[in-house]
């Protein structure tokens, strides 16, 4: 296992330099370093910024002195803000982190009791049918639209109708200004939480479903219940345990591309993560921070499917002889 | 005339741009002038309510500033200057409203108006006399050392927002601390700016320090009432009072700006209870959940505002290379019906009549207003220019239609709208618009400087109350490869005898001169119609029942000038 893990990890370096180098090119192709420097006119500082910044040089020498810096942990300056690029990202990270993860974590618990309740009671009963049109209403649903749908009914008309001098929950950050008490944090949690969640429920729930549906009409599942292994058992032992491979390699890659697509949750919500960063990056073309932000969003990408290779790895040992 | 940042095009209505303390050199003058200006719409509900000391408030802010470095490059957002700046630095002019006008009065940092005076070899002299009770939040006294260090890091700094004025210093005389002298190499009508746009800086925190670096994210000093306690990127900026304040102190404890960039979410919170207020740019959302209803909410909507909007003609291309399709054009368009169509609902309906905005408004005429509707003058126009009517009912000449496509910028509905009503009421006149969405970028970028268009519809931005007509229509300021294409003189508007009238304002430091240079351009203007004025961009502020004080749209310092008299309802 060791081994294995050690040779997945060697094998996401070279795809994490290769990512690093196509979008360094990308990025240096499509937006102006200088553009904002290029209005004031100074040739003098540009000069020293085309010499500072190596933009004289060929794209591959740019690349490795750029490397060089963020190895070493300078990331450069936001031409937005003035301010160094690591801590920015930094900070951005951190909610979108804390948002990602109970959102992940209650939508695989929610996914997954739907998608065995769903194979297992009869196939196409009436709790099936419902929550069959529940996930299809659930992926079409667009995040905006929904989001503003919880935060009028959960926050806006119960403080109307009822006189409330502050709403059950909140939708502006992750804590009221001053205050840092769980029970704060929490009422900020749920909606976010449940405006993301919404479509990862319902496309898992499909997933899974179907994982288990497959599952459950194996062979081995046939075996153990003519061997008279009991009911319970056959479900969670053999049927779940064989349906959480391609289930889990599911959620590892929605987890990574999360990471980054979190803009319009954390633009309803105004949550000052990653999705806003890059929003505000890019309306500034501050490309000082879309560049490492695009790099952290594909090393999370690789290490969400490292981790779900060592995943399946765990569940099927076959691959792990392969 | 050199290009000035304090007039600035901007991309959407409520722009990042330079916010203002004051400046102006008018306040003798305000009464008798007033109406001159566009009328300001009354307050719906501006009651003063009692307030108790104490307590906490959360306010929406539209924008987070980039940074805090106020006179640099990235503290350029209005915002910025509202929630933080204005709050803490100290400045030697603040804007108050005096016989119903907001004038420039010398703030209590000074023990009376500054003194400037010019000398025989053109040099200006300006003196500020300092209240000696006047200390920054650590305790040590505000001195002439302060505007010395102010004037030098922005007179020659790298990566200033803007020089002006700045650009002229050639000495600051420090010897005593308690006035500072300030000399200048010629004449500065708007020697009010000084000391009062970016406010003063303490020397004996920042001299010798990288202060881009100490003041970017935020700073911990205060010559103001208000310190910041905390900003956390992305999310809010809290102030508290400064113990130190020499004047009146704030009645809240702590106020928090939370950063609410979407509109619809902002009203939410507002309704929510969230924030107690709000000042949103009145794009067609905001003016929907205004007219919806807001309860429990009281609001105040001001005509007063540096934010033109404005159809820009550009008069080196066809077909408006002519002075009679461009008058033409000001009688095919019903401006009032535009403006009551997009601010009917918050009482405003008069267009705009002069370049100058409402906020310079003793230096405008109202000489536009003559353009009214009128098809008849359209025809009289158009067909003593040669042109004639075709098939279409499009005014055609020598193979050529009255034919002409508008610049807009995507995404912004209030101007979709304004260019569908436009086209409507054009193509009855006899003229075919086409509407051309682009991106700000591309528009700034490219197409107005370059004169790639025939028409455009965009903002112009006072950002402070100091006429600037001479950066928008001196033939100086058209954006050419001599100049490096500086100068926001897009339209390429190139009218006889108006460079000297603009520059005589720019320079003149007799206010009455100044006025009347000032309308003798306005009316040379109207009459070549070198683009047509529509309208100013109203100032909104709402907040709730709980929040009393005295609160006010205040058009150069924003909503929250007054904040230190602010509490909650008692």
């Amino acid at each position: 296992m060791i081994t294995f893990i050690t040779r997945r990890v060697l094998y996401s370096i070279p795809v994490i330099l290769v990512a690093s180098f196509v979008l360094f090119w990308a990025v240096r192709a499509t937006f102006d370093p200088l553009a904002k420097l290029r209005l004031a006119q100074d040739p003098t500082a540009l000069a020293r910024e085309v010499e500072r910044l190596g933009l004289d040089r060929s794209i591959p020498e740019q690349y490795f002195l750029w490397l060089r810096s963020m190895v070493v942990g300078d990331w450069g300056t936001s031409t937005r803000t003035g301010t160094p690029v690591l801590p920015l990202i930094g900070e951005a990270l951190w909610p979108t982190l804390q948002l990602a993860f109970w959102g992940l974590l209650i939508a695989i618990l929610i996914a997954g009791g739907i998608s065995v309740y769903s194979a297992v009671r009869r196939q196409y009963s009436l709790g099936d049918n419902l929550l069959t049109g529940a996930s299809y209403l659930g992926i079409a649903m667009p995040a905006f639209w929904f989001g503003l749908i919880l935060i009028q009914t959960f926050a806006v008309w119960p403080k109307e109708a009822f006189g409330l001098s502050e709403p059950p929950l909140y939708f502006i950050g992750l804590n009221s200004p001053g205050q840092t008490g769980m029970l704060d944090y929490i009422r900020h949690l749920i909606l976010p939480v449940a405006a993301l969640m919404i479509a990862l429920v319902a496309s898992w729930s499909r997933f899974g479903r179907a994982a288990m549906l497959d599952a459950l009409s194996s062979d081995y599942v046939r075996t153990a219940r003519a061997k008279g292994v009991p009911r319970r058992q056959v479900i969670w032992r053999h049927a779940v345990r064989n349906s959480l491979a391609p289930f889990v390699t599911v959620v590892a890659l929605d987890a990574a591309i999360l990471i980054g697509g979190l803009v319009v949750t954390e633009q309803i919500f105004a949550i000052p993560g990653m999705g806003r960063l890059f929003l505000q990056s890019l309306v500034a073309g501050d490309v000082f921070v879309l560049l490492p932000w695009m790099i952290v969003v594909a090393v999370a990408v690789v290490l969400c499917n490292l981790i779900a290779d060592i995943a399946y790895a765990v569940l099927d040992p076959r691959v792990r002889l392969s | 005339m050199s290009k000035s940042l304090l007039r600035t095009a901007v991309p959407s209505s409520r722009p990042s741009r330079r916010g203002a303390l004051a400046a102006l050199t008018v306040a003798a003058l305000i009464g008798s002038l007033a109406a001159c200006s566009a009328s300001p719409t009354p307050a719906e509900t501006n009651e003063e309510v009692a307030v108790v000391d104490g307590g906490e408030l959360v306010i929406g802010a539209e924008q987070e500033p980039d940074c805090a470095d106020w006179i640099a490059t990235c503290g350029g957002s209005i915002w910025g200057t509202y929630v933080m700046q204005i709050p803490t630095m100290p400045a030697v002019f603040e804007t108050r409203l005096v016989d119903d006008e907001w004038v420039p009065q010398p703030s209590d940092l000074v023990t009376g108006e500054p003194t400037a005076e010019v000398a025989e070899d053109g040099t200006q002299t300006v003196t500020y006399d300092i209240n000696p009770e006047a200390v920054w939040s650590d305790g040590e006294p505000i001195t002439s050392a302060d505007f010395a260090y102010t004037a030098l890091q922005i007179r020659d700094g790298d990566d200033i927002f803007d020089k002006t004025g700045y650009d002229r210093i050639t000495d600051v005389d420090v010897s005593d601390p308690q006035k500072a002298v300030v000399t200048l190499d010629s004449a500065f009508a708007g020697w009010r700016t000084l000391f009062s746009v970016y406010g003063i800086m303490p020397a004996h925190i920042l001299e010798g320090q990288d202060r881009g670096a100490m003041m970017a994210d935020g700073y911990d000093f205060s010559g103001g009432p208000w310190k910041i306690e905390k900003w956390t990127r992305g999310t809010s900026v809290t102030l508290v009072p400064n113990e130190n304040y020499w004047g009146e102190k704030p009645h809240l404890d702590k106020v928090t700006f939370l950063f609410l960039p979407d509109t619809t979410a902002a009203f939410q919170a507002l309704k929510s209870g969230q924030v107690s207020v709000l000042a949103p740019t009145p794009q067609l959302d905001a003016l929907t959940q205004i007219e919806a209803g807001l309860p429990g909410v009281k609001s105040q909507v001001d005509a007063r505002s540096g934010n033109l909007e404005a159809i820009w003609l550009n008069n080196a291309a066809a077909p408006f290379d002519s002075v009679a399709v461009r008058q033409a054009l000001a009688y095919s368009i019903d401006r009032d019906a535009i403006v009551k169509r997009l601010f009917g609902s918050l009482g405003i309906d008069k267009a705009q009549q002069s370049f100058n905005s409402p906020m310079v408004a003793p230096f405008a005429s109202d000489d536009f207003s003559q353009y009214t509707l009128d098809l008849d003058k359209v025809d009289e126009l158009m067909k003593g220019d040669g042109w004639k009517k075709n098939g279409d009912g499009v005014w055609a000449k020598s193979g050529e239609t009255a034919t002409f496509s508008i610049k807009t910028l995507a995404g912004n509905k209030r101007r979709d709208l304004t260019v569908q009503v436009l086209q409507s009421q054009l193509a009855d006149a006899g003229f075919e618009m086409t509407i051309d969405q682009v991106t700000p970028a591309d528009l700034f970028g490219t197409i107005a400087p370059e004169g790639d268009f025939q028409a455009g519809i965009w903002a112009l931005v006072d950002t402070f109350p100091d006429p600037t007509l001479s950066a928008t229509f001196s033939s100086v300021n058209i954006p050419s490869e001599a100049n490096g294409f500086s100068g926001i003189n897009f339209y390429r508007a190139d009218i006889p005898g108006l460079d000297d009238l603009l520059t005589q304002v720019d320079s003149e430091i007799d206010t009455d001169a100044r006025i009347a240079a000032s309308h003798e351009g306005d009316a040379l203007i109207a009459e070549n119609v070198p683009s047509l004025p529509l309208d100013a961009v109203p100032n909104v502020l709402l907040w709730s029942e709980k929040v009393g004080g005295p609160l006010q749209i205040n058009p150069i310092e924003g909503p929250f000038w007054n904040l230190a008299e602010w509490g909650l309802a008692g």
